[in-house]
């Protein structure tokens, strides 16, 4: 209790409360100057402008996905659940810069096909690829809304009533589907609000703003006081337009996306159907993540093992200069950090999201699920910029911040697969370990803990994948000697050693591949043991 | 086509369904006429809810065909969409949906037929005061009992109007006094509209006593056909016999033969000793050892002797079960 009371305290309460005091006091009477400087109208437009976008068009991107691959006769739908997660395994940093190498002036498919996009540098780049970057999460909360509430024979009886399947899916399935897609709505508004490494590597060289980039600006131009308070308004701007949406979409569909029925297994043919549809749906995926993760980073690896820029990527301009250039003393300092900084911050994670979930389930600390739960919508930004100006004078551009903000950040998503695993385990068994005359601990040890163990390395893995490549926090926290790989990466990026970032960048993919692997036969483990 | 010729509402021949590689129904033949019911018999797994998927429309055949008032409507070259054939589905976990109200549920059907909505809700009233549901017609399901929701569920079923209703163990979560309510509006329902049944249930006496004729299913295989009386006094085989009530195994040389727990009593000219006395409340049960095998006896009213008692009985009637 006094561990996680502290630990909300220390790493979320005290930063945001410093953010408002900053702006309304010190900051106060810049506060109008501020706010009319010149370019900020426009990178909050832009901001907003994305965010709407990538929503309006991710989210019914995804929830096709979602249905398409409930089809029984969709040939390879093992395979396809799986590969459309894909760009989810991609850090985002690596998955913008590979659609900059892939279709960009002297890309791939320039020096292939004479086919080249100048806009993909700049908002049409940008808005594309956080729409590839998003839809795998609306896919993922429209399938899990489909498990649970889209039962086979809820849309079987509607046939039998019948209703041909434009009319099921318009009367039963959506419907039934409306708070998980509108979870996903909120939940891709708000992480587009907060996105900072594709706007950053796509949209800045062409003179693109969104606040994130422009926070990530204002706090490398530095010394200077006015771009600071700038930067800290900014970041509290982010949270203000956060808890507009959530606020009321939480008032509207909290009850109803808390009201969760389990189904039988999914998967199970709706109607026996023999149709072509389904082998042009699979073509279709196949174009998409062909397009969209798998020729851009083919055009990575091109670029990294490529001569020179602008030249074909032939066999005969090979080299592994760039790979070897790459894995000097700096770099692999930056790996051990990341590993080591990761590796730390799952393990606390997992405890205090464990704490959470044992805590929220008492009378008297259900505020603190809630509380956590909140901590999802504050971007990355605002969090680091908080934790920044109320711990920088003791840690700043030490690594303890960069952990601080991790646990800060990732709190939640530790904590909310521990909650849904003891959710499910039914109260009847640990009473039964009491009654069989187990103490607390015993029957924690003996009976609770072999279920929770998936959720458990699931949580760990989960925070592992994501503050592996984090650079949002990081690219604002560290300091001389506290590089990330992700941190070394975006610089590498930013002084436009191409060859080099490229090279950086599949080393930074190929180290998140290892545990985002180990994380899907985790999750797999938890279906079969489900079923 | 001429009524004389179709005579009969459902025709299901040799029909093979497989699911995942499994066969699941294995080149099963059956036939439902006009007002009639056809209870599918067998434990679970058996196969019922697979040949009831098939009728359905949710399920492809792998071979055979199923023919609905002479209209072949599934086939291993053609599957009609269930929209498009002329059943209604009971099913055993209610399938109601969770974000309608009971009356725009019943009313789903009609609604399909493109009647306009304030006509289908009305259809639908009359209906659930038939069933006697009326005033659940605003809830929604989560807000109903089991058996309410099953009510709602066949409310559901006769707003379809079809001439085959398909039931797919629909008492199977209901408590037996319910059970018995249901099962007696679910078959007068069903006999007045005129159309045929088909009903799925692991239950023998439920089988037994609701339907005109009783198919056995046992590991996707019709086993037998024929009426309650049928196969309740001359199963095809021991498993037949075990599956449609109490039996009792006499051997007699190389032969098996099928007791009832009616078609022996005690007295007579056979001995035995009692091993074990069931009170039931209207009759008794006694199981006696005798030389030829284990034997259940049931007998009116309260036990008529003490375990380790000796006894005589008489057979008064049995049948040969085949190898």
């Amino acid at each position: 209790m006094v561990l996680v009371v502290g630990s909300t305290m220390v790493l979320v309460v005290l930063p945001i409360a410093r953010l408002v005091q900053i702006v309304l006091g010190e900051g106060a009477r810049d506060l109008g100057e501020v706010l009319t400087a010149p370019g900020l109208g426009t990178a909050v437009l832009n901001t907003i402008v994305l965010a709407v976008l990538v929503t309006v068009i991710a989210v019914p991107a995804g929830t096709l996905m979602a249905l398409g691959l409930r089809r029984a006769d969709l040939p390879g739908r093992g395979f396809w659940r799986m590969a459309v997660l894909l760009p989810v395994v991609v850090p985002e940093f690596v998955l913008a810069y590979s659609w900059t190498q892939a279709y960009g002036r002297a890309g791939f498919t320039g020096a292939l096909f004479g086919l080249e996009w100048e806009g993909v540098l700049g908002f049409g780049g940008v808005l594309v690829v956080l729409v590839v970057n998003a839809v795998p999460l609306a896919y993922l909360l429209a399938a899990v809304g489909l498990a649970a509430r889209g039962e086979p024979n809820l849309e079987r009886a509607a046939r039998a009533c019948g209703a041909g399947a434009a009319t099921v899916l318009r009367t039963v399935t959506l419907p039934l589907l409306r708070p998980a897609i509108a979870a996903a709505a909120v939940l891709v508004f708000v992480l587009t609000l907060g996105t900072f490494a594709i706007p950053q590597v796509m949209g800045a060289p062409a003179g693109f703003t969104t606040v994130t980039t422009r926070i990530y600006a204002d706090l490398a131009r530095g010394s200077d006081p006015f771009t600071f308070i700038e930067a800290v308004t900014l970041a509290l701007l982010l949270v203000v337009l956060a808890v507009l949406v959530i606020a009321p979409a939480d008032t509207v569909l909290g009850p109803r996306l808390r009201v969760t029925r389990v189904a039988e297994a999914e998967g199970a043919p709706i109607v026996a159907a023999r149709t072509s549809a389904s082998r042009w749906m699979a073509a279709g995926l196949g174009c998409y993540l062909l397009a969209a993760v798998a020729l851009p980073l083919l055009a990575l690896v091109s670029a990294a093992l490529t001569r020179a820029i602008g030249i074909p990527p032939s066999p005969a301009n090979w080299t592994l200069d760039h790979v070897t250039s790459v894995l000097d003393q700096r770099t692999v300092e930056a790996v051990g950090r990341s590993l080591g900084l990761a590796f730390l911050a799952a393990t606390l994670l997992t405890v205090l999201g464990g704490c959470v979930a044992v805590l929220e389930r008492r009378r008297s600390g259900r505020w603190v699920g809630t509380l956590i739960t909140l901590t999802l919508v504050l971007p990355g930004s605002t969090l680091a910029v908080a934790l920044l100006i109320t711990y920088g004078r003791w840690f700043g551009g030490t690594l303890t911040l960069v952990l601080l903000a991790y646990l800060a950040k990732l709190w939640a998503f530790a904590h909310r697969p521990i909650s849904g695993a003891l959710d499910r385990l039914p109260p009847e068994e640990m009473h039964a370990a009491r009654a069989s005359g187990a103490s607390t601990l015993t029957a924690v040890r003996t009976v609770a803990l072999r279920p929770l163990a998936p959720a458990l390395l699931c949580a760990w893995l989960v925070c592992f994948v994501i503050a592996l490549h984090e650079v949002t926090m990081s690219s604002l926290l560290y300091g001389p000697g506290s590089e990330t790989l992700a941190v070394v990466v975006l610089n590498s990026q930013e002084l436009g050693r191409i060859g080099q970032t490229a090279a950086l960048s599949l080393l930074l993919t190929v180290l998140m591949a290892v545990p985002a692997l180990l994380l899907w036969m985790v999750l797999r483990w938890l279906r079969t043991a489900h079923a | 086509m001429p009524e004389s010729v179709v005579r009969e509402v459902l025709d299901v021949r040799d029909l093979t369904v497989e699911y995942d590689g499994v066969v699941a129904l294995h080149e099963a033949s059956v036939s439902v006429g006009s007002g009639e019911v056809l209870a599918l018999l067998g434990p679970s797994g058996s196969g019922k809810s697979t040949l009831l998927y098939a009728v359905a429309g949710f399920r492809p055949p792998s071979a055979g065909e199923v023919w609905l008032h002479g209209r072949l409507v599934a086939s291993a070259h053609r599957v009609e969409p269930p929209e498009r054939r002329d059943v209604a589905v009971v099913f055993q976990n209610y399938a109601l949906w969770p974000h309608l109200s009971v009356i725009d549920t019943v009313a789903y059907p009609a609604r399909r037929r493109r009647v306009p909505r304030a006509q289908a809700r009305r259809e639908a009233l009359t209906i659930l005061q038939r069933l006697r549901v009326a005033h659940l017609a605003d809830r929604r399901p989560a807000e109903l009992s089991g058996g309410e929701q099953q009510r709602v569920g066949l409310a559901r079923a006769l707003a379809r109007n079809a001439s085959l209703y398909l039931f797919d163990e629909p008492t199977a979560h209901l408590d037996t006094h319910v059970r018995g309510l249901f099962l007696a509006e679910l078959v007068s329902r069903q006999r007045a509209s005129g159309a045929g049944a088909l009903y799925a249930t692991h239950d023998a006496e439920e089988a037994l006593g609701l339907a005109d004729r009783v198919a056995l299913l046992n590991a996707g295989r019709i086993v037998q056909v024929g009426t309650p009386g049928q196969v309740y006094a001359e199963p095809v085989d021991l498993w037949a016999a075990r599956l449609t009530g109490p039996a009792s195994v006499l051997v007699e040389g190389d032969r098996q033969l099928l007791v009832r727990p009616g078609w022996a009593g005690l007295g007579g000219d056979l001995s035995g000793r009692v091993s074990a006395v069931w009170f039931r409340g209207p009759h008794s049960d006694h199981l006696v050892e005798t030389a030829r095998g284990s034997l259940l006896i049931r007998e009116p009213g309260p036990p008529r002797c003490r375990v380790d008692d000796e006894v005589s009985w008489s057979l008064h009637r049995h049948w040969a079960l085949g190898a």
